[in-house]
């Protein structure tokens, strides 16, 4: 129960925090997953992290570059659009007035 | 030309990948597209060293969240020289209507939230189409796969049911354009004898248990409690009849 909640938490906001891991500069796809391992969300898969990248790069909010490495068969680099920039700004305030709202109800209901 | 020619099998060194790459190409995204999205796919598998399968998911399921727009097409926007036509059946008869219907030109876009099927028609050049409809109730995985050789396309979903079509031109060539086409159907409903002796026989069955159970008791509130039960017993099966009966468009 508790994980499944937490999957779809992470589901509604997995774009948001793509977004966010780029704001430094561009990665690419196994990059961003590390990142966001490491800032507590888990190992997060390829076949959850590519399609949001795609999603992202379709709607114009990411751009991709592929660029051939000498090693290996290459990769795609993503980096935020000023669109990006913007969604990121208005989605992440909305993100956190809910995440105010929800604390608030929990915190009169006892929950610290 | 397939997208996946353009790759060799050294180039991927992955046979899921190699899958995955031929069905982003039937798919139809651009060859160029597949080659750099496969490669990057790669890369992210040489860095973490899992295995595609875990990585990824099921290829079909993958291959369908990297192509949205091929999985669900935007549907076409009626033209002076385009006409619509929505239409619903039971499962009784709509696949000998889907054959009819697409003889005459009409070609289902999708299934729509109230079940019903949205057709469109090509009034310049009115082609023939033809339908199959497949059970899912295990699933539907690799079934596109396996029908997309063939030249068939998924083209709506229905709880245990997916549709899929074929342009008459696959297999008739030229011949599959038709030079006139008749008036759009006025009916918007088609329910088959079959389905209405189904539930008059429903309805017999009913009232006659009903009735018994009234005459032996002497007591006609006997036999209506009797049918009250029946009915709350039988809501649950009905229940689970309509949503058979009722089309959804999944995704889906």
């Amino acid at each position: 129960m508790t994980a499944d909640r937490r999957a779809s938490w992470f589901k509604g906001v997995l774009d948001l925090l793509v977004l966010a891991s780029l704001t430094d500069g561009e990665s690419y796809g196994y990059e961003i997953a590390k990142r966001l391992g490491a800032a507590g969300f888990g190992q997060i898969k390829g076949g959850t992290l590519y399609p949001v990248l795609n999603r992202l790069e379709e709607a114009g909010l990411v751009a991709a570059e592929f660029r051939a490495t000498e090693k290996g068969p290459g990769r795609r680099y993503y980096s935020l659009t000023p669109a990006g920039r913007e969604t990121l700004s208005e989605q992440g305030e909305l993100w956190l007035a809910f995440d105010d709202s929800v604390r608030e109800v929990l915190a009169r209901a006892g929950v610290r | 030309m397939n997208a996946m020619n353009a790759m060799n099998a050294a180039e991927t060194g992955s046979p899921y990948l190699e899958a995955l790459g031929a069905r982003l190409g039937e798919l139809g995204l651009p060859a160029e597209h597949v080659r750099v999205t496969v490669a990057d796919l790669g890369a992210h598998l040489a860095e973490c060293g899992g295995v595609p399968e875990e990585e990824f998911g099921p290829v079909e399921e993958f291959a369908r969240e990297l192509a949205p727009g091929a999985t669900r097409p935007a549907p076409t926007p009626a033209g002076p020289g385009v006409e619509t036509w929505r239409w619903t059946a039971d499962t009784f008869v709509d696949e000998e209507l889907l054959g009819r219907f697409g003889d005459e030109g009409w070609e289902v876009e999708r299934v729509d939230a109230l079940g019903r099927f949205v057709c469109r028609r090509d009034l310049a050049r009115p082609q023939r189409w033809e339908y199959r409809r497949e059970l899912v109730t295990r699933g539907r995985e690799g079934l596109d796969g396996r029908l997309a050789p063939d030249g068939w396309e998924a083209c709506g979903n229905w709880v245990v049911y997916a549709w899929f079509k074929r342009p008459r031109a696959a297999s008739l060539g030229p011949a599959a354009e038709l030079s006139a086409v008749p008036a759009p159907p006025s009916r918007h409903t088609f329910l088959s004898h079959r389905f209405y002796a189904a539930l008059a026989l429903a309805v017999a069955a009913l009232t006659a248990s009903g009735a018994t159970v009234a005459l032996r008791a002497d007591d006609a509130t006997s036999g209506l409690g009797f049918t009250t039960g029946l009915l709350a017993g039988a809501a649950a099966p009905v229940t689970a009849l309509l949503l058979t009966h009722r089309r959804r468009d999944r995704r889906p």
